[in-house]
């Protein structure tokens, strides 16, 4: 599943239909996930019993897969229970085999980049159970969204991500074009149809120079560490904390690539036990920089700093940026606060 | 193990709290096995209001001046006091009468006001010190277990203190104020309840009170954006909180206006 290894790359035309069929084939040994249709304009990603209930044309999903499937939400760690002596219960990884369609590039690297975090120096036993299971069917994007920025930060319209995923699909009209990124996906994939040439790769280069142009947000990147690191006290900060910000953690909560958690202890009401979980955490939360003594960050607009250099700024973390464009924290922001924007206004006064 | 002696006090509310405790919530049993209820209304008559009390449950609002007297005496009673439920913690419900002179409110109720002794509505708080708040409009389950094993144990009680958003995002509901635009106060509103009305596509209406630092003006200005009549953003925002700083600035903000 990891991208150390490289494989041949098998680029084919398949039928969508075919495709589908294919899918279905893959429910005796797989959990089938992939965007379904919920109401109004959106979409989620949910568990489907065939692949009629896949809606793949979707545009953008409020929760990104990558924090529903494999980074989950609560996760029990273990138990304890204090009878004189202290005694642990680990509670082991579940994972089941589970196959995620219709990523967009975007949450493909979202994914690639909680990899850094629980795969990096130290490894998470439940994250990686789960990723080891999962078989990551990628798609292309067809439409841009209102608030899509990924062209800007090289996290698409197109995935060229090297390895970390099964299938890369490219939307032909009535065909796929299936590009098979893993051995895995390699044993798995049955189908013949026909091979891609040299007209069907540039047609595909085509479509993502097209794609390209229809951005309609867009943000220049570069020097960007250092831009905010002197700008720290800059008046667009406090600005936008009184006049928008409410610190509900709307952002953090639908960011693909946050990634902080925080560890609670539950007691049961006879005493006897304890469980103690992870669940998200958001850097928006008060008591987040909460420490003995004090908080780092007490004002309203110190978190929103922090939410907003993390994404754009600090790629001395993992060597990219902490944000993939998908636009998700400005579409669900209840006062529409644009990450964007508040780079722009910063960048205004800098020299070019 | 001896059992720890709890009193559960009630001021001008609702008394759900009390019944909440009493019979509602899932571990009963288990509380009757590790405290010994030296007084509580809703159970019996006979018990009585004198300490010294292991722990103290107070709900209600205090809006007369000898609820503030004997509250005083009780916290001197008491080792730890929780305020328990929204009109507790916040004010609540009887703190709506907060945003009109107390006489108008007064004589909108009663004919003689000769006999009534009401002054202005405030938290707990306000009073005495309180060693953590039970939020809700009823009580956070988890919260209340939160308080009395704290209390058992002798740790320091752990609540949140973040919006109703993230518990919704968590449950992965899809946000009705953005996708179906209802005026839902969960972004500046204390967590605990499990988001419980977006988890039903109703907009929250903040029984839990403000979170701490809450934006309300900045909420109350994306409801006038939305359409949201004058009338309706104060009712909103008055509704439970409307003794607490968080939405009365809200209040403030849209009266200006």
């Amino acid at each position: 599943m990891t991208g150390e290894r490289t494989f041949q790359k098998f680029k084919r035309l398949i039928s969508k239909k075919a495709f589908l069929l294919w899918l279905d084939s893959l429910k005796k040994d797989y959990k089938l996930i992939g965007p379904r249709y919920y109401r109004g304009n959106h979409a989620v990603f949910k568990e489907v019993d065939s692949s009629e209930e896949l809606f793949m044309e979707y545009e953008t999903t409020m929760l990104s897969p990558g924090k529903l499937f494999l980074y989950k939400p609560n996760d029990e760690l273990f138990r304890f229970a204090m009878n004189g002596k202290i005694t642990i219960d680990e509670i082991a990884p579940i994972a089941e085999k589970q196959v995620i369609v219709g990523v967009h590039p975007c949450d493909v690297n979202a994914i690639l980049y909680l990899d850094r975090t629980f795969l990096g120096a130290f490894k998470d036993p439940h994250y990686e159970a789960r990723r080891k299971n999962t078989l990551i069917i990628s798609l292309n994007c067809t439409n841009v969204g209102d608030n899509c920025f990924c062209s800007s930060v090289g996290a698409g319209p197109f995935l060229h991500a090297a390895g970390g995923y099964d299938m890369l699909l490219t939307d032909f009209e009535n065909e796929y074009l299936v590009e098979i990124k893993s051995r895995e996906a390699e044993e798995l994939f049955g189908l013949e149809g026909r091979g891609a040439g040299r007209d069907e790769l540039r047609l595909k280069a085509e479509k993502e120079k097209a794609m390209q142009g229809k951005f309609r947000k867009t943000i220049n990147v570069s020097g960007l560490d250092n831009i905010f690191v002197e700008n720290m006290g800059h008046p667009v900060w406090q600005q936008t904390a009184e006049e928008k910000c409410l610190s509900c953690s709307n952002c953090v909560m639908v960011c693909p690539t946050c990634f902080c958690y925080d560890l609670r202890d539950e007691m049961s009401m006879d005493l006897k036990t304890v469980t103690r979980y992870r669940c998200f955490d958001a850097c928006q939360d008060i008591r987040f920089a909460e420490v003995h003594g004090g908080n780092f960050r007490q004002r309203r607009a110190a978190r929103l700093r922090q939410f907003v250099t993390h994404k754009l700024g600090q790629t001395n973390q993992y060597g990219v940026f902490g944000t993939v464009g998908c636009g998700r924290c400005i579409t669900w922001c209840p006062t529409g606060i644009d990450l964007t924007e508040i780079t722009k206004e910063i960048q205004k006064h800098e020299p070019a | 193990m001896n059992k720890l002696r709890l009193g559960f006090f009630k001021y001008s509310c609702c008394m759900g709290c009390s019944y909440f405790f009493a019979y509602v919530h899932k571990h009963v049993p288990e509380v009757l096995a590790s405290f010994d209820f030296v007084f509580i209304k809703m159970l019996s008559r006979k018990g009585i209001p004198d300490g010294p009390f292991d722990i103290a449950l107070v709900e209600g609002t205090i809006t007369e001046a000898w609820q503030a007297d004997e509250l005083k005496i009780i916290r001197g009673q008491s080792k730890k006091l929780f305020a328990i439920g929204s009109c507790a913690v916040i004010g609540g419900i009887p703190a709506i009468k907060a945003t009109a002179p107390e006489l108008e409110v007064e004589k909108r109720v009663y004919k003689n006001l000769s006999s009534i002794h009401s002054i202005k509505p405030h938290a707990v708080d306000a009073y005495v010190k309180v060693d953590g708040y039970i939020r809700g409009c009823p009580p956070a389950e988890r919260d209340l277990y939160e308080a009395l094993t704290s209390v058992l144990t002798g740790r320091k009680p752990d609540f949140p203190q973040h919006s109703v958003c993230i518990e919704c995002k968590l449950k992965g509901n899809l946000c009705v104020l953005i996708a179906d635009n209802m005026p839902c106060m969960g972004p500046v509103t204390n967590a605990g309840c499990g988001a419980l009305c977006p988890s039903m596509n109703r907009a929250c209406y903040s029984c839990f009170g403000p979170m701490k630092q809450a934006n309300g003006p900045a909420l109350a200005k994306k409801f006038k954006a939305m359409g949201i009549s004058r009338d309706d953003i104060i009712r909103k925002f008055t509704e439970f909180g409307a003794d607490t700083i968080e939405f009365r600035k809200a209040v403030e903000m849209v009266y200006e206006d």
